[in-house]
Order: C-alpha cells, then sequence, then structure tokens
C-alpha cells in the first residue's frame, strides 16, 4: 500500500515536473520577458479554451473513450453565441444556448456510442465532420459578426475590476478546476467512470448502468465544451465557423501530457490542467524566443512522445 | 534507466536548439514583427522577401512568425500577443479577420507597440497605417481589358471567389462596375462562387461552361478561381477562344498567360507590401506623419507586356532568401 501511494504520487508529479522543466528552460533563456507577471497572465488566459476543453476530456478519457469532436464543437458553440446576440439576444441568452450546444453535442455522441456500440473514436471522427458542417450550415457558411456585449470582456487580459487581476475565463477555469477534480475523484459519477475505464464487462457484471453512465459523462464533457466555445467567441469577438480546427488534438494532448491513460482507468483534472498548462507556456516560450514555427511543431509533439514514454517506463519499474 | 539517460539526451538536445535561435545579436536594434496569414503560400513569401528588403536597408531586425496554424484567428491572436511581451518595437500585422484581431491590436497600442496593417483592412481606430492593394481599382482593370479585348460587346460571366472575402468582393465590385460602362456587354451570371480551393472552383467552372457553353468573356477575382477556371477551360477546348482574365499570378497562370489561354491578370504587389509595411512602421518608430492608406498598386499583365522586366518581376516574384 505505501509502495502503491508513492507510485501515485511520482505519476501525480510527472506532469509537474515538465511543467517546471519548461519553465526553468524559458525562463533562463528570456527571463525579463518570458517570466513577466504580463506575460503569465497572458498564458494563462491563453489556456482557458483547451483547459476547459481538457477538464471535459478527462472524464470521457478515464471511462476508456475518446471525444474528437470537441474542436468542431467549440466552432459551433461560437456560431451559436454570435447568432443569438446578432438576432438580438441578450448576453446571458447567447452564453446558455452556446454551452448547451456543446451539451448537445455530448449527448449526440454519448448516445451514438452506446445504442449503436461503435467505437467513440469512430463516432466522435464521423461527429467531428457532422458539427463542422453544422456549425458552417447554421453560420451560413462564414463568420458571424455579433454586437458588442459583456462577453468579450471573459478573455480580456486587463479585467476590471482591477482586483481580479486575471481575467474572468481564468477564474472560471480554476474554480471549474477544484470542483470537477472533486467531482471525479470523489463523487459516484467519477467513480463509475474510473470503474468503465478499468474494466468494462466488471463493471456491466457489477450492475452498473454502464450505456445511462457513459451518456451522461459524454454530455458533461459537452457541456464543458460548449463553456470553451463562448471563451473561443470572447477572444475572437465573432462566431466563427472555422475556428479551432484541429484543436481536440491540442485537448487531448494536454491530457495525455497530464498522465491519464487513453486505455481508461487513469487520469486526474489537476494533471490535465497541468498538462495544459504545458502545451501552452510551450508554445508562448516557443514565440518570445522566436522559435520559426515548424521546429516548435517537432518539438511540442517530441515532448508528447516522451513524457508518455517516461510515464511509461515509470509505471513499469 | 536508458529511458532517464535518453530522456536526459533529448532535453539537452531540445536547449541546444532553442539557445541556436535565441538572438543575442540584436541587442539594441529595432525589432519589427512581420506576421502574415500564413507562411507556406507564396504571396507570403514575397511579402517577407519585401519586409526583409525594408530591413536590410534600414538596419533593423524582422521577427518573421505566422500562426502556427494556416488560417487560425485565435493563434494569430496569440502571436500579435506574444509579439508585444517580447516588446518588439512594432508590428506589420495582415489581419485574418477584420473584427477578432482588432481587440488585441488595440492592446498593443495601448503598451506602446504602433501597428501597420496590410493585405486586409482591420476594424477600429488602433493602427497607424493601412498598406494594401486597392482591390476594387484592380477589379475595374480587369473590367477595362475584357471590355477592350472584347470590342465593346459579348456575354459574359463573373465567377464568384467566396462570401464572406473582403478583399476579393471588393475586387468583384470593381469588376462589374468597369463591365458596366460597356454597353454592348452583358453579364450573363455574377452570383456563382468558386469556393475556397482550385478544385472546388473546377467543379463549379465545368458546371458554368456546361450552362453557358458560348460565353464571349470570363473574369475570375483570385488565384485559385483563375486557375479552376482555366482547368475547366482546357478541358471542354474553349481555352484561347473565351476571352479569359484573371487576379493574380502563379507558375500555372503566367504558362495560361503564355500559351495565350489567359488574356489578361490582374497583378498585385505583394513585395512592395511587404517593403511599405515595414518602412511605414519604421516611420511611425520615427514619429514621422504616415498617410492612413498607402495604395501598393496592381498592374496588368498580358501576352504582349509579359517580358518586360516589371511585369517579370511581379508574375514571378522574389523570394526570400533561406529563412535565417
Amino acid at each position: 500500500m505505501p509502495e502503491n501511494r508513492l507510485v501515485s504520487t511520482l505519476r501525480s508529479l510527472g506532469p509537474l515536473v515538465g511543467l517546471l522543466l519548461v519553465l526553468v528552460l524559458f525562463g533562463s533563456l528570456e527571463p525579463e520577458k518570458f517570466l513577466a507577471f504580463q506575460n503569465i497572465r497572458t498564458v494563462l488566459t491563453q489556456t482557458v479554451i483547451v483547459g476547459l476543453g481538457a477538464i471535459g476530456m478527462t472524464f470521457v478519457v478515464v471511462s476508456g473513450g475518446i471525444d474528437l469532436s470537441v474542436g468542431s464543437s467549440i466552432a459551433l458553440s461560437t456560431i451559436v453565441v454570435a447568432r443569438v446576440l446578432r438576432d438580438g439576444g441578450s448576453p446571458w441568452l447567447a452564453a446558455v444556448c452556446g454551452v448547451l450546444s456543446g451539451a448537445c453535442v455530448g449527448i449526440l455522441n454519448g448516445a451514438l456510442i452506446t445504442r449503436l456500440k461503435i467505437a467513440p473514436f469512430i463516432v466522435t471522427l464521423g461527429t467531428l465532420q457532422i458539427v463542422r458542417g453544422i456549425a458552417k450550415y447554421v453560420a451560413g457558411e462564414q463568420k458571424i459578426d455579433a454586437p458588442a456585449s459583456w462577453l468579450a470582456d471573459l478573455m480580456t487580459k486587463s479585467p476590471s475590476p482591477a482586483w481580479l487581476i486575471v481575467s474572468p475565463g481564468v477564474w472560471a477555469l480554476v474554480v471549474l478546476g477544484v470542483f470537477f477534480g472533486a467531482v471525479l475523484k470523489k463523487s459516484v459519477i467519477g467513480t463509475y467512470a474510473f470503474a468503465i475505464g478499468s474494466n468494462e464487462s466488471t463493471a456491466v457484471l457489477c450492475g452498473l448502468p454502464v450505456s445511462s453512465i457513459k451518456i451522461r459523462l459524454y454530455a458533461l464533457s459537452g457541456l464543458l465544451t460548449g463553456l470553451a466555445g463562448l471563451m473561443q467567441f470572447s477572444r475572437l469577438t465573432v462566431g466563427d465557423p472555422t475556428a479551432a480546427t484541429g484543436l481536440e488534438l491540442n485537448i487531448i494532448a494536454a491530457v495525455v501530457i497530464g498522465g491519464a491513460s487513453l486505455s481508461g482507468g487513469v487520469g486526474s483534472i489537476t494533471s490535465s490542467l497541468v498538462g495544459a498548462l504545458v502545451m501552452a507556456f510551450l508554445a508562448n516560450g516557443c514565440n518570445l524566443v522566436g522559435v520559426p514555427n515548424y521546429a516548435q511543431e517537432i518539438l511540442v509533439g517530441g515532448i508528447i512522445v516522451i513524457v508518455v514514454a517516461m510515464d511509461r517506463s515509470r509505471r513499469m519499474t | 534507466m536508458t529511458m532517464c539517460r535518453f530522456a536526459t539526451a533529448t532535453v539537452a538536445a531540445f536547449i541546444l536548439i532553442l539557445t541556436g535561435c535565441g538572438k543575442d545579436a540584436s541587442e539594441g536594434r529595432r525589432v519589427i514583427a512581420v506576421i502574415p496569414k500564413g507562411t507556406t503560400h507564396e504571396f507570403w513569401k514575397s511579402i517577407h522577401a519585401g519586409a526583409l528588403q525594408a530591413a536590410a536597408e534600414s538596419g533593423v531586425e524582422i521577427a518573421w512568425k505566422g500562426p502556427p496554424k494556416e488560417d487560425d484567428r485565435d493563434e494569430q491572436i496569440k502571436v500579435v500577443e506574444d509579439s508585444v511581451t517580447r516588446r518588439v518595437s512594432a508590428i506589420v500585422l495582415a489581419p485574418l479577420d477584420e473584427t477578432a484581431l482588432a481587440a488585441s491590436v488595440a492592446e498593443a497600442a495601448k503598451d506602446g507597440v504602433p501597428t501597420v496593417v496590410i493585405d486586409s483592412d482591420l476594424k477600429g481606430a488602433s493602427h497607424s497605417s493601412f498598406v494594401a492593394t486597392d482591390n476594387e481599382k484592380g477589379g475595374m482593370m480587369g473590367a477595362e481589358r475584357l471590355g477592350s479585348i472584347l470590342g465593346g460587346k459579348g456575354r459574359v460571366l463573373l465567377l464568384r471567389y467566396q462570401v464572406g472575402s473582403a478583399s476579393t468582393e471588393k475586387r468583384e465590385r470593381g469588376f462589374l462596375a468597369g463591365i458596366a460602362k460597356y454597353e454592348g456587354i452583358r453579364v450573363v451570371s455574377d452570383n456563382q462562387y468558386a469556393g475556397a480551393t482550385a478544385e472546388m472552383a473546377y467543379a463549379k467552372a465545368e458546371d458554368l461552361l456546361q450552362k453557358f457553353p458560348d460565353i464571349d468573356g470570363i473574369f475570375c477575382p483570385n488565384e485559385s478561381a483563375t486557375f479552376g477556371m482555366l482547368r475547366a477551360l482546357t478541358s471542354v477546348g474553349r481555352n484561347g477562344k473565351v476571352k479569359f482574365v484573371g487576379f493574380d499570378s502563379s507558375t500555372k497562370l503566367a504558362e495560361g498567360l503564355r500559351n495565350g489561354d489567359i488574356h489578361g491578370l490582374v497583378l498585385q504587389n505583394p513585395f512592395r507590401m511587404g517593403y511599405l509595411g515595414v518602412k511605414t512602421a519604421i516611420d511611425v518608430l520615427d514619429k514621422k506623419p504616415v498617410p492612413a492608406r498607402i495604395d501598393t498598386g496592381v498592374m496588368i499583365a498580358t501576352q504582349e507586356n509579359m517580358n518586360t522586366p516589371v511585369i517579370t518581376e511581379l508574375l514571378s516574384p522574389k523570394l526570400p532568401p533561406t529563412v535565417r
């Protein structure tokens, strides 16, 4: 038992060590710029969208699933928010509709996976295209300009009132991270997610309503994706049907860097968020140092492989 | 154990790569960030070449950085934000979106980093100048060319590019205004869109030629639409017979012009756009007054003038020396 605890502590520290490495590396290359308060604040804001997506994705991944449709779902959510605003809806209504559009995509994913008994990878590969298509249709194949509203301030770098210090989006990420971290670890649905991800047939044998739990997990993930879409809208101030193309891969990478296992049963919200921070600081650091795009892509890809390989070797010893 | 050694070695290698990228030589020199919409298209490479030329003349340094994902608005916002953090002296930006980039340019201005906008316009008043092609004039020149080679009469069609693309919409508007001056010319179709890729444009052009087999003249407002139409004309054997004017250039389009399949190409000057963008940014930093709008000019290439030095230069533009 104590040995087990040691292993799990090590595992949860792994991503943190990675984050520290990135911070030290770029901090020593560009100390006064990279570690400046202004920059930290900027990077935290840049982390919000991937971070919110990663919270939802962790639930899905822990239960042994995957969701490739989140990038498209974020785009759909920006479109819904922009259309409601443009057609005269209040910012609150727009925000709620945007978040709910994400939840609908999640429920659709969950329903298709459980009813048709198709692997999540395939189903969400399909909904990735379907939802992107719906986003383009709802948008009339162009971006939607929305009238200015307070929604645009959710992701501002200099928030008012000034005592907030960081943007409301960052606070939302922190609060939701803590809350859903506890949900995954302590609540019934979290325990069920781990049970299904560790061994689905055992979970069925134990009498768990696996299908309905899965639908709820995808719906929850979709809700958070919808929220990420709202933040994306806030950053762009327009609804963009082509937004967040390929962002699902960044979100999955954050979760994986955070130590979650794609075969299910392992993962934690805080670690996934640390993974998201690693990705954001890495991109930011590369921009500050002036690394050309191609080198940056090779670097990020390499780090994903190394982190997972190190995690694997740690688990085997 | 081996794993550990491997990891240490890789981390060490990354550090080496990264330190190699650090630019300590730039101490004390002005650094101007030039941020295109993407980095792989020839058009942006010409802009890069122009920016480098201006930088070499003025003794400043260029930080060339596009959004890591082509055409991703959010990634471009990040590049603008990070350029400000990097304390560049000024930014030259080709915004992917006239609205989405406005807030980050305003924040840059508040932090004392001026922005010169190139290629596509930006909303708001936070940028110092707008350096770009006069697209409406370009469309009008295309109409004049088509009108004159048709002898002022005939049936023409316009294959539009894409809904919501401001620059090509201006070209289309300019073309329609220009062609309206010829009383003998009738526009039989102006509501079809080519779409984003050359492949889509090809399919759309085939359909249009099917519908209007006896068309006399055609205008397309950008490179991919022009190329798609050229392919379609060739496949039905109407190339050279239909009077055809396009916009922008590529190796294939220059070839079409040489063969007489294309009767005119309206050309922008991206090299000049990059060059003047950086020069204007330097003027702003030197507190010299700069005009709010700078036209980088359009020219029309034809089979007759395509071998003059000016046009050759625009048809096959200078590319930057290997990037660092």
